[in-house]
């Protein structure tokens, strides 16, 4: 395993984890790689070790909006433990890395045959759930700003790194916002200098600062994982 | 034939866990309003609606709230507790008056761990509630409340067994997540175009095909989510 461990992973008895290490193989996470489409077979289940990966729900066959993200705290395809072998969302790569890729028929046998793993998997479950009932009521009642500060956050939570690309298109379609809505917003939290923004490469300059400016949805979701997995 | 198998996950079970569920599901009425869960307490049962309808509502600190998902007689209420969690992340309220059957948090646990047909069965009702809360979250950020009411009505309709509904202005206010006023202009455009008539909290629909058309495709994709899901669906 690369040096970083997938938190779900380090979660597990040493025997589970050695046996999804034997079954999978450790494949690269692209930029803006879509991995699943909603409505798609799922082959395969990752679990990141660095990188990270936003879920996505569209709506008129184009607007997408962000209602989880998945990093090395989580994985993806957890509708394999649910009995569902089609992708519910789309999942598309945000931040480039690694992560261990166990093939569907492989991971459905190790979750039948291993109690501690459906355990673990289950309480993932829970956390991502939380997560998206969250998005909904962030997404209704939160203004751009807030919304902005706690995807960086996540980001950052996830990246392993002060700085990452992205550019204010791609955060307007994460955010669900029109692109001059994300300007603005970035532009406040760089003049309050809790980022740096410059060709494509945002900088997290006060992370403290950030954790004031974003909605109470950032600590709620950090609480949820915390209950779960400590 | 009781009562119980209006609920079409009860109605579901293979006879050997039917048998062994009979004799412990309770009957409970459902009054309008009831709150059935607080978000972060402690679950004490599972609910089983058969003719009540159920929110589920994320509650922001602030006391604003906006339904993520609605639970009829397609699903069960509490599925937080099969996932390991012992406490829930929304509120559950009644949002339309009926019955149910509930099950305490302990048996449906250890019904959950024999790992059998129930255990199949309940996870993918999980995935179908799931995708009803992404498609909610963007439908909340996308679509115009025009759209979201009738969204809402058809949901509501699929679980009920007749086109009434009992509802005041103010819980649906709360459960889209926006102002009385908004809502009443909502419905009176709709009233206006005669698909549905809406008198002192009784809602009728008078037209079906006419609110599908007005409403956004968050409702057709959830209803297709749920009937490839499920094994009976909320179909009527």
């Amino acid at each position: 395993m690369p040096n970083s461990p997938n938190r779900l992973l380090s979660q597990l008895p040493q025997t589970s984890r050695r046996r999804l290490d034997s079954l999978g193989q450790i494949v690269e996470l692209r930029l803006s790689e879509t991995i699943g489409t909603a409505g798609g077979p799922t082959d395969a289940v990752l679990f990141p070790s660095d990188g990270f990966i936003s879920l996505l729900a569209q709506v008129d066959g184009g607007h997408a909006i962000e209602v989880g993200m998945v990093g090395r705290e989580g994985m993806l395809g957890i509708q394999l433990a649910l009995g569902v072998s089609t992708e519910p969302l789309k999942a598309l790569v945000q931040g480039p890395g690694q992560a261990l890729r166990v093939s569907a028929a492989a991971f459905r046998r190790e979750l039948r045959a291993d109690p501690a793993l459906r355990a673990t998997v289950n309480r993932y479950v829970y956390v991502l759930f939380a997560q998206h009932a969250r998005a909904a009521a962030c997404l209704r009642f939160h203004q751009i700003e807030q919304r902005l500060a706690r995807w960086l956050l996540m980001s950052h939570d996830r990246a392993h790194a002060d700085h990452f690309r992205v550019t204010h298109e791609f955060l307007a379609y994460m955010l669900g916002v029109r692109r001059v809505g994300v300007t603005l917003a970035a532009g406040a939290l760089q003049r309050r200098q809790l980022i740096a923004y410059d060709r494509g490469e945002m900088t997290i300059v006060d992370r403290a600062g950030l954790a004031d400016a974003a909605c109470r949805c950032y600590a709620s979701d950090q609480a949820a994982y915390a209950e779960q997995f400590g | 034939m009781t009562t119980a198998k209006l609920n079409h996950l009860l109605h579901s079970l293979p006879e050997a866990e039917w048998k062994r569920w009979e004799p412990v599901l309770e009957q409970v009425d459902l009054p309008l309003g009831l709150v059935l869960y607080e978000s972060g307490r402690p679950l004490s049962h599972v609910y089983f609606p058969t003719t009540a309808i159920v929110s589920l509502l994320y509650v922001m600190e602030n006391g604003a709230s906006a339904e993520i998902a609605v639970v009829g007689n397609e699903g069960i209420v509490g599925v937080s507790l099969f996932m390991g969690g012992e406490t829930t992340p929304s509120r559950a309220v009644v949002q339309s008056a009926g019955k149910g059957y509930r099950l305490s948090a302990e048996r449906m646990k250890a019904e959950f761990n024999l790992a059998g047909p129930v255990l199949h069965l309940l996870l993918r009702y999980t995935q179908a509630l799931l995708t009803q809360m992404a498609q909610t979250a963007v439908c909340n950020r996308h679509h115009s409340l025009d759209q979201q009411l009738c969204r809402w009505l058809l949901l509501s309709l699929d679980r009920l067994h007749d086109n009434k509904l009992i509802m005041t202005q103010e819980l649906i206010a709360n459960m889209l997540g926006v102002r009385r006023e908004g809502v009443t202009e909502g419905a009176m455009k709709l009233q206006r175009a005669g698909l549905i008539s809406y008198r002192r909290g009784h809602i009728t629909v008078l037209d079906r095909p006419g609110l599908e058309e007005r409403s956004c495709e968050c409702y057709a994709v959830v209803k297709k989510e749920y009937d490839r899901l499920l094994p009976v669906t909320t179909a009527r």
